[in-house]
């Protein structure tokens, strides 16, 4: 027989205190939401049945994740509804997704959108919509709860993210001079979300460089500045300072100033937003329909999708803008657009593991690890008292290239991935194994627009986002970078676009 | 006769040791500072030995007969050296002066051992290999019994029973003595005799030490404890003095018997008696039934629903002869409706109105309980108020918790209701403040249900104001998202404590 290190371990130390050792719990589950067959069927081209019958609509929007789902809001609050949205998945919801169990809905990626500032207009527009913002007041339940974060450093919880503590005098000035440099930054107005809004070819040099050799070139050294660096970078791009450029690392920090407490966040996370969404739109929604052909024509587009040919005059493509060159016929090749791979597991814990004798947060960072931390789905919940709970696992994939990240991540089993993460949380909470009963994981290959240096003013990019005929491109990677405002704005500003076009018609 | 001879040197030697830890660990347990006591203990005891070396030389014949009889005598001080000083901590007040003589006897019968052993036994060797023999083995049973004690017989014999123990050690080496030096006793067998009564006696105070410890804890904390049980949500721990019954979770004092009249008639009657023809009344918290008694003093009233979380406080408030005594069984009332939830969900999903809301919850120590006195909270309670309807908040001391308190205060505001903030004194919490809030304007009541002890309608107008330490503090609401409170009050009881 074979012993495991840490069943010798045990073992050994069972036996010197003469104590049984408490069994850890049997831990079931599997991928979930896998979608890459479905997506290497395009990237292979595969032949696909020929369509069995034909519809007629003025608008067709591809992918039901949040920018179509925007799209279609747009369409539908102005009274259009000749449209359809075709997802490929059996959930709409792309990268804000969820999932429920008996104890608790909880997100699959996207779990939070900052308190958004004034120039994000749509955004704001859309939580007056749905009641979360009301005469200029956010709804104080859709606020993250208090504590919100923290962070696990010199063995200890520290209350936030950005480390406070056990800092040199030298770390302590390199944060206060890269504050007041994102400060300037904020200032000059460039850098704001939706980034359409500020973005201008003042600061374009910042686009040459990686983020890392921009910190370098202001002479931020420091260990500790470096890591929350990465962090944010990973956290936001799923990728590392020195692959990110420095415009991004700028704009993560210089375009946010919010004026409340938050973020907003439910315990399904942005899945909240697209179940809202799904009551006005859901009838427009068409579930597994892979769009796997779209045919420019005369006048007309037609977009294929499992047995049926759509004719359409407009075609929002609103799935992730990779997939263009596999479905467009005649597209070319795309440059400048890279993606990074990610996992997220969902633990359903039994109990709260014994954690430092920190109160839990919502949002769970350990310095150091490879991965971005958990956040607790119960935290938004205004329960007293919590048992069981669910955890999801954030893990981007940001140390290799995206090419060789993916591999590992298609290639190594479910077991391999419960036990990297478990060893991860281990640390800081030692008894996290008897108290895991279930582990989902859920692999994205393509997750999230990775801004490298040259991504953000590339020429292609710049022309799809400012694309004006008939097929218009409404993904966030058009932005450079995946995040949920991004991804609202470009959605309704397909749509605000084909209304125009419509309405010009008449 | 050497080996054997050394092993005596060796059993003594450890016996010695193990009373004087004994006296220094009870000492230090008992009256806390361990470097004063030890210190002084060592200090007395190595001084006794040294009187008892001392006294040796006036020992001048029958020396293993006297030896014998030292070792007879230590048994039975040191011995029961460990009981008696727990009995005289929970039954005299002269624990110290017993101690340090216990300490005194024992230190010079030890000092006499040894001197004695070695002039018994200076004819059979040289002075030089008695004198190094006899050292190396005192030395090692010091050495034994010092690690001994430590991993061994205080966990797993604790403190009575190893001083009982090492009694009968000493009886033993005693009783071995007389076989040892059977040649210099002329009356060995009465000395057996002796030894074996003492150790009877050691013996059935072995197997009884239990109840010694029993008898003498019960003495030492003083408020016994009635009860003390572990729910799913919280550690409740009753305890009774004389005729005052405590109600503990997590270790913070929820009432005491002897004033909570005082709190729970302030909590009740300032607010309900000011509501006109009040029929239906909502306590959210109060699992220990006693703001229910208040509010079946106004037998108008047809419906009480009372929400707590834990089933095991309501179970035990309602079965428990003592508390059902102090709630005048509440519970037992048919108008009582007891429901064991979550209180913010419960008040989120239920949709019924109420003529007067009690909010008695424990003080916002932690984020999880701070949800409770949130302006969210707060809304989603007054959606439950009717037309005429008040509510009454438990708010924490306006004098030891001055901003947490006004927090609250303003919280309640913030949540767009009208508040009239209000004191008392109860003893045991000292100053105690809460709140009413309503919709509409509340003036304090023209008439009370007969019987109170408190509360009166005289009493009632400064009980609405406030002196100059206790007057109001600008403070931002406590929210959901930002639990100014939670921290507010951390820092007010931080203030106090240091």
């Amino acid at each position: 027989m074979k012993l495991s290190r840490r069943k010798f371990l045990q073992a050994g130390s069972a036996a010197l205190i003469g104590l049984s050792v408490k069994a850890d719990r049997a831990i079931t589950g599997g991928f979930v939401n896998d979608s890459s067959q479905l997506g290497h069927l395009l990237r292979d081209r595969a032949a696909f049945p020929a369509p069995k019958k034909v519809e007629k609509h003025a608008v067709v929007i591809v992918g039901g994740g949040m920018a179509g789902l925007s799209a279609a809001w747009r369409l539908q609050k102005r009274g259009f509804r000749d449209f359809v949205l075709l997802e490929m998945n059996e959930q709409p919801g792309g990268n804000s997704r969820w999932g429920v169990n008996e104890i608790t809905a909880y997100p699959w990626a996207a779990h939070y959108v900052p308190v958004p500032g004034p120039k994000a207009t749509y955004v704001r527009e859309l939580f007056e919509d749905l009641g979360v913002l009301k005469d200029g007041v956010w709804d104080e339940r859709a606020l993250c709860f208090a504590p919100q974060e923290r962070l696990f450093l010199y063995g200890r919880w520290q209350e936030g993210i950005e480390p406070a503590i056990g800092l040199s005098d030298k770390d302590r000035g390199q944060f206060r001079r890269l504050e007041d440099a994102i400060h300037k930054f904020r200032a000059r107005g460039g850098f704001t979300i939706p980034m359409e809004l500020g973005v201008s070819d003042q600061q374009a040099d910042l686009d040459r460089i990686s983020f890392a050799d921009w910190l370098q070139g202001q002479g931020m050294d420091s260990r500790i500045l470096n890591w929350y660096m990465n962090y944010c970078c990973r956290d936001d791009y799923g990728a590392l300072a020195s692959e990110t450029s420095a415009w991004a690392g700028i704009h993560y920090f210089a375009s946010r100033e919010p004026a409340e407490k938050g973020p907003l966040t439910w315990p399904e996370g942005n899945g909240w937003i697209v179940r809202r969404l799904l009551k006005p739109v859901g009838e427009f929604v068409r579930r597994e329909a892979m769009v796997h052909k779209i045919t420019p024509g005369n006048q007309v587009y037609r977009v294929l999708a499992g047995d049926t040919e759509y004719k359409a005059e407009f075609v929002i493509f609103a799935a992730p803008t990779f997939l263009a060159p596999y479905i467009v016929e005649d597209f070319g090749p795309l440059h400048d657009f890279e993606y990074s791979p990610w996992l997220t597991a969902n633990l359903t814990l039994e109990r709260l593991p014994a954690s430092y004798g920190s109160d839990s947060t919502w949002d769970n960072v350990v310095v150091n690890s490879p991965a971005l931390g958990y956040v607790d789905a119960l935290h938004q919940s205004v329960r007293s008292h919590i048992g069981r709970t669910v955890w999801t696992f954030y893990w981007a994939l940001a140390e290799r290239d995206p090419v060789s990240s993916r591999r590992l991540l298609l290639e190594k089993d479910w077991d391999y991935w419960k036990e990297a993460i478990l060893h991860d949380l281990e640390r800081v909470h030692p008894d996290i194994r008897e108290c895991v009963s279930r582990m989902d994981i859920m692999r994205f290959g393509h997750a999230m627009a990775r801004p490298r240096p040259g991504a953000i003013y590339a020429e292609q990019r710049r022309k799809l986002a400012h694309g004006d005929g008939r097929l218009l491109f409404a993904n966030s990677d058009l932005s450079g970078f995946s995040i949920f405002e991004e991804a609202q704005y470009r959605g309704v500003r397909a749509s605000e676009k084909v209304l125009r076009h419509l309405s010009g018609k008449v | 006769m050497g080996i054997l001879l050394f092993i005596t040197v060796l059993l003594i030697a450890a016996c010695g040791l193990i009373y004087e830890l004994i006296a220094g660990t009870v000492a230090s347990y008992l009256l806390g500072d361990s470097v004063l006591e030890f210190s002084t203990i060592i200090g007395c005891y190595l001084f006794a030995m040294g009187i008892g070396s001392a006294l040796s030389r006036f020992v001048q014949r029958g020396l293993a007969y006297r030896f014998v009889w030292i070792e007879l005598m230590l048994g039975v001080v040191g011995g029961f050296s460990s009981a008696l000083l727990f009995l005289a901590f929970a039954y005299t007040q002269g624990f110290q002066l017993l101690m340090y003589a216990l300490v005194v006897v024992i230190g010079i019968l030890v000092g006499l051992e040894i001197p004695i052993l070695m002039r018994m036994v200076r004819e059979h060797y040289h002075f030089r290999d008695v004198v190094a023999h006899v050292l190396t083995f005192d030395y090692l049973g010091a050495l034994g019994a010092s690690l001994l004690f430590p991993t061994l017989l205080v966990p797993h014999l604790g403190l009575v029973r190893s001083a009982m123990l090492f009694g009968l050690i000493n009886v033993g080496v005693a009783l071995w003595s007389t076989f040892l030096f059977a040649k210099q006793l002329p009356s060995a067998q009465l000395l057996r005799v002796c030894c074996i009564l003492v150790m009877c006696g050691l013996a059935v105070g072995l197997a009884q030490a239990k109840r010694i410890t029993a008898a003498a804890e019960e003495n030492i904390y003083a408020d016994e404890i009635i009860l003390a049980r572990d729910t799913r949500y919280q550690h409740i721990v009753l305890t009774r003095f004389k005729d005052d019954i405590r109600l503990f979770l997590n270790s913070h004092l929820q009432f005491s018997s002897r004033d909570e009249y005082r709190y729970h008639e302030a909590l009740i009657h300032p607010g309900l008696s000011a509501v006109p023809a009040p029929r239906r009344v909502l306590v959210l918290g109060g699992g220990d039934g006693l703001a229910v008694r208040e509010i079946l003093k106004y037998p108008q009233i047809e419906r009480i629903t009372l929400v707590d979380l834990d089933p095991e406080m309501t179970r035990l408030f309602s079965t428990h002869p003592m508390l059902k005594a102090l709630n005048g069984k509440s519970f037992l009332s048919e108008k009582v409706h007891t429901i064991n939830a979550d209180a913010f969900p419960w008040v989120d999903s239920n949709t019924d109105s109420f003529d007067f809301i009690v909010i008695d919850f424990p003080d916002p120590t932690n984020y999880s309980l701070g949800k409770l006195y949130t302006t969210a909270f707060y809304k989603a309670v007054a959606r439950h108020l009717s037309a005429q309807g008040l509510m009454v908040v438990q708010s924490t001391s306006p004098m030891f918790a001055r901003d947490s308190y006004w927090c609250i205060v303003e919280t309640l505001k913030q949540a767009g209701l009208k508040t009239y903030p209000y004191h008392v004194y109860v003893p045991s919490f000292g100053e105690w403040g809460f709140v009413i809030a309503s919709t509409h304007d509340y003036s304090p009541p023209t008439f009370l249900p007969a019987g109170l002890r408190f509360v009166s309608i005289d009493g009632l107008p400064a009980m609405f104001q406030f002196p100059p330490d206790m007057s109001p503090m600008p403070m931002p609401p406590n929210r959901l998202n930002d639990q100014v409170l939670v921290r507010a009050y951390d820092q007010d009881w931080k203030d106090i404590s240091h």
